[in-house]
């Protein structure tokens, strides 16, 4: 098969077919990442794209995107795998007669049990096995990205568990034996840094930190993505969105709340940002109370500067 | 070029980012795949395994340059009397010879726009003492003395005679312009050249410095016998220390399977066992304390408070709630300035407002500030922790405050740097002591470490 990612611009140019604009940084680090066959931590403020790039790499390699989603309290039954229990007994009480004809015959209670015990595979198969997203990336036919999602929800134990997957690619269930991959997945890992994670699990990743993009950027993205939205406001909303991260915020706006603005402009079918546009939609990007009233007054309506003024009432009192 | 790359491995370890073999073994095999003649995705390949850490990002920037170059060479103006007619050429020779000597060869290799040589470069360095260097911080002030030594200011007041002097020559106004610019770019060349080498040689130095001591042994060693060197380490270490006591509290807790039985949790579990319950599950144990803090911040006592201010603050998912104090003569409320994220910031600001003075810690009167004050934060489930030495200068140690503190306190532990045979003089600590549940001795960082596990655990 053609590989999409054999050089440094080809990665580039595949990402941006997927509509993922790569800088330099991304598409050199997901290269290596994939040449050297090391899973790629990326790390950064929440809504710049982490998520997005596995699902632009999975698009752009056509591979399946197999995702774990973190959070706290994930153990490894709902991350590997659990024996499907009521199907087990379901099957059970459907099989009764044919078990019934197989037991019936035995002589003895010993024998019965015997009988039974070569029986024990058919419950203990993978037809009984409920894959989680973790097997299923390993035992999957196909090449797939394996995208574990905000590890940093996760507890530390888990985290621990992780490592041994990701090291070399295969689990032992007690019942089968060990799994081993057909194909190493592409493993992207995400992390919001709410927490500092092992140094164990740094050490075998690849790090890459995706900050909120330069306006350049941030306009190609919003181009890419919205080209309804006129280039001149487009424009302008995202120097308005750059204006608003450097305000000191409790959340800055990230890429997805541009593009959601960039929507809403469209759908209002705004021509300009004026006061009355602003005041409609700036809910869509700031998401605090605070930092709404904190946006009207600083970036709307700055209040007329009034530094001359001050020094007079404070002196004419003298 | 790999002993460039292991240099600056070397010198990022000596920084104070962890560098494992394992990741510079990578950072190898990183450069063999993508080769070195795109500078950029050379940088890329060493960043991405090497530096595994958003904070460490800035300390690899500042590096990286200094040890692989910063892609151009400085920019030189080229030499002015190039295209000057030979009048004015002739001009510009009369008004150099009317310079002392030793300022006009200076002058003169201005004017040509030539760089310094390595071993010119080298011979300054050592004149100002670069080779004994190795903090970064230091890289400006160690290229404005190597300019100094090279008579920057001189050539500088120099030249603006030079330029007068032409002026009255005759020389034509746009000429002057010019001839001044090119010189200025000369000049901006060199001092950049300058800076340059001093970052490289200071980076150097860092890379040959034996890996600085283990955090281990510090963890041992007692606060009052700390450089300031070792104090920003064991900060750091904090940090990290916290970490990881967090994650193991937050383990501890989870299993912690002598809880309560959960019934609904339980019977949820177990439907898929037709309601058997082969699956107990409990209610999750959850103990999280409530602290009320008291930390003595004078001289004596400062570093051993703020390692622990740090250690509580960090902690914070733990910690339901903690009312912090500090006092040296009196009582201040403290957590406000903890409310942001970074506590260093935050005890900078206490520590700011605080000053301590001579002799002037006074527990007693603190403690009657408590008891005017904030004697309400203390109730059945609080822990009360106090940091102090105890040393009262003999002044009133109300110990009839701190008996109804610590009757109101679930606990009251004493943290104390001070081993108990210590405790005379204006120590007041034999007379608290039997009021406290717990008298700990933490002299060290890992006795510290030990008593916020203990606290947080029982």
């Amino acid at each position: 098969m053609n590989n999409p990612f054999e050089s440094t611009g080809r990665v580039k140019a595949s990402l941006s077919e997927q509509k993922y604009i790569a800088s330099d940084e991304i598409s050199t680090i997901v290269y290596l990442s994939q040449k050297l066959g090391k899973p790629l931590l990326t790390e950064g403020p929440a809504g710049v794209g982490k998520t997005e790039l596995a699902k632009a790499i999975a698009g752009a390699t056509g591979r399946e995107l197999i995702r774990l989603q973190c959070y706290e309290g994930l153990d490894e039954s709902k991350a590997l795998y659990e024996w499907e229990y009521s199907k087990q007994l379901l099957y059970t009480q459907l099989l009764r007669d044919k078990l019934n004809d197989t037991l019936g015959k035995a002589e003895s209670l010993a024998e019965a049990a015997d009988k039974l015990a070569g029986e024990e595979d058919v419950f203990f198969s993978n037809r009984f096995l409920l894959q989680r997203p973790l097997l299923k990336a390993i035992l999957c036919d196909e090449p797939t990205v394996l995208l574990i999602d905000e590890i940093d929800r996760a507890d530390a134990e888990f985290e621990a568990f992780l490592l041994e997957v990701l090291s070399d690619f295969q689990v032992s269930v007690p019942e089968l034996g060990t799994l081993t991959a057909k194909h190493r997945p592409f493993v992207v890992l995400t992390s919001n840094n709410t927490r500092e994670l092992s140094e164990a699990l740094k050490r075998r990743c690849l790090y890459l930190f995706i900050d909120y993009p330069s306006i350049q950027e941030e306009l190609a993205v919003v181009r890419l993505k919205v080209p309804e939205l006129n280039p001149k406001l487009a424009q302008q909303a995202v120097e308005f969105v750059q204006k608003l991260r450097n305000a000191d915020m409790r959340k800055s706006p990230s890429i997805s709340e541009t593009l959601d603005w960039a929507n809403a402009l469209v759908a209002l079918n705004a021509k300009s940002l004026d006061k009355a546009t602003l005041e409609d939609t700036l809910s869509v990007l700031v998401k605090h109370e605070a930092d709404l009233q904190k946006a009207k007054r600083q970036l709307i309506a700055p209040p007329p500067s009034r530094g001359k003024t001050d020094d007079f009432g404070r002196f004419s009192g003298n | 070029m790999e002993t460039r790359i292991l240099q600056l491995i070397a010198a990022l370890r000596a920084s104070g980012v962890r560098v494992s073999l394992a990741e510079s073994a990578e950072a190898f095999t990183a450069v063999d795949l993508m080769g070195i003649q795109h500078r950029n995705h050379f940088r890329l390949s060493l960043r991405t395994t090497l530096i595994k850490d958003v904070k460490d990002l800035p300390i690899f920037d500042k590096l990286f340059p200094l040890f692989f170059g910063s892609g151009q060479p400085p920019q030189m103006g080229g030499n002015p009397t190039d295209d000057m007619t030979p009048e004015e050429a002739q001009m510009f020779a009369d008004a150099l010879r009317q310079f002392a000597e030793s300022l006009r060869q200076r002058m003169e290799r201005l004017m040509n726009g030539e760089q310094l040589s390595r071993e010119e470069l080298e011979a300054l360095g050592n004149m100002v003492g670069l080779n004994q260097t190795d903090d970064l911080r230091h890289q400006e002030w160690l290229a404005q003395r190597m300019m100094r030594a090279l008579a920057f200011p001189e050539v500088r007041e120099a030249l603006r005679e030079l330029m007068e002097q032409l002026q009255q020559m005759g020389m034509s106004r746009e000429r002057l312009e010019q001839v001044r610019q090119q010189i200025a770019q000369n000049m901006a060349g060199i001092e950049q050249q300058i800076k340059q080498y001093a970052g490289e040689r200071i980076a150097e130095n860092l890379s040959e410095q034996p890996p600085g001591e283990n955090a281990d042994n510090l963890m041992n060693r007692p606060f009052h016998a700390l450089s300031d060197a070792d104090k920003k380490i064991l900060q750091r270490e904090v940090k990290r220390l916290a970490a990881a006591l967090k994650t193991r509290i937050a383990l501890r807790q989870k299993r912690a399977k002598s809880g309560q039985l959960d019934p609904k949790a339980t019977i949820r579990a177990n439907l898929k066992h037709h309601g058997v319950p082969m699956e107990i599950h409990y209610r999750n144990k959850i103990r999280k304390p409530r602290i009320v803090v008291i930390c003595d911040v004078s001289t004596s006592m400062r570093f051993c408070s703020e390692l622990m201010l740090s250690f509580l603050f960090a902690l914070q998912g733990q910690v339901s709630k903690t009312h912090a104090f500090a006092f040296i003569d009196h009582l201040e409320y403290i957590s406000e300035d903890f409310s942001g994220s970074n506590a260093d910031e935050a005890i900078g600001s206490v520590l700011w407002r605080m000053p301590s003075g001579h002799y002037n810690t006074d527990l007693g009167w603190s403690l009657n500030n408590f008891n005017d004050d904030y004697m309400s934060t203390l109730n059945g489930q609080t822990t009360l922790l106090l940091v102090g030495d105890g040393r009262n200068n003999y002044n009133d140690p109300r110990l009839d405050i701190f008996s109804t503190m610590s009757r109101r306190a679930s606990r009251t532990i004493w943290l104390n740097p001070e081993p108990a045979y210590l405790w005379h003089g204006d120590s007041d600590m034999p007379k608290y002591a039997p009021l406290c549940n717990n008298v700990l001795k933490v002299s060290n960082l890992r006795e510290l470490t030990e008593a916020v596990d203990s606290l947080l655990s029982t």
